[in-house]
């Protein structure tokens, strides 16, 4: 009769496992919020990268994206980074902040060693003229930091 | 829009054991923006778009990207990864509104 008690509370234990694990796998609608927030770039800075040295990592992170972005609903915009990629070494994130956006961080990339290179590019919205910056952390917990103003001609960000 | 979460992959046709390839993924979704009333004050609803893109190589996880409103209408995303063994590459993308939608490449050696 002990047995079978014990081992219902075992399973009991298991579920509520099972059931923390599958929560704290997706904690998903809390840190998409905590991402992308409508607020200025000063407070996001703060926020993501607060008390972080973004060092000037211009010869080691190529940012590219149009100077001049006549559509601004659709900037193409690729980052690349030198990096071995080994375990041991290699780029951990990186951010795309636009300075101008209401939502100003727009995206993270996360990468792991297997990626064999850390690079990324993707569509992004620009509401206005402003610097772009790219933020990449590494894995020995430097920081780099690359900027280049996008003169916007229509903004697409809309509201 | 019954297009939405289509998924196209597109993979060199030529993959050498060993080789970084770069991959290019496209989603048609409307990554909806945010919406202000005449006073300019945002309207609080939940505004659907992909939150979370997750790509998978032989069962790991390879890159993994959290992107907000602030990205393009139908988004391309484009990634790097080594291709060691022949197998399933997989990019998952999730939205706000729960929906997940996913395309898979076949990678093969020539």
């Amino acid at each position: 009769m002990s047995q079978t008690l014990t081992r219902r509370q075992a399973l009991h234990a298991l579920g509520a496992l099972g059931a923390a694990a599958y929560l704290g796998v997706r904690p998903r609608p809390a840190a998409a919020q905590a991402l992308g927030q409508q607020e200025t770039v000063e407070e996001a800075m703060k926020r993501v990268f607060g008390g972080k040295t973004l060092k000037d990592g211009a010869g080691l992170v190529k940012l590219e994206i149009p100077f001049i972005a006549e559509n601004g609903a659709v900037v193409p915009v690729s980052v690349e980074v030198q990096s071995p990629m080994t375990p041991t070494d290699h780029v951990r994130h990186i951010y795309i902040v636009a300075d101008k956006n209401r939502i100003p961080v727009v995206t993270r990339v996360g990468f792991t060693p297997e990626a064999g290179q850390a690079y990324m590019a993707a569509n992004i919205r620009l509401g206005d003229t402003g610097d772009v910056r790219a933020i990449v952390e590494r894995s020995d917990g430097t920081w780099l930091q690359v900027k280049r103003e996008v003169k916007v001609t229509v903004g697409g960000c809309g509201g | 829009m019954s297009d939405i979460g289509k998924v196209r992959l597109r993979v060199p046709s030529t993959i050498k054991a060993g080789e970084t390839v770069r991959v290019r993924a496209l989603v048609i979704h409307p990554m909806e923006r945010v919406e202000r009333d005449n006073q300019g004050k945002i309207i609080q609803k939940n505004y659907n778009y992909i939150d979370k893109v997750t790509v998978t190589y032989l069962g790991k996880t390879v890159v993994a990207f959290d992107t907000t409103q602030a990205v393009s209408e139908n988004p391309f995303f484009s990634f790097a990864f080594r291709a060691t063994d022949p197998g399933v590459l997989k990019v998952a993308f999730t939205d706000t509104n729960g929906g997940k939608y996913e395309g898979t490449a076949d990678i093969k050696f020539s």
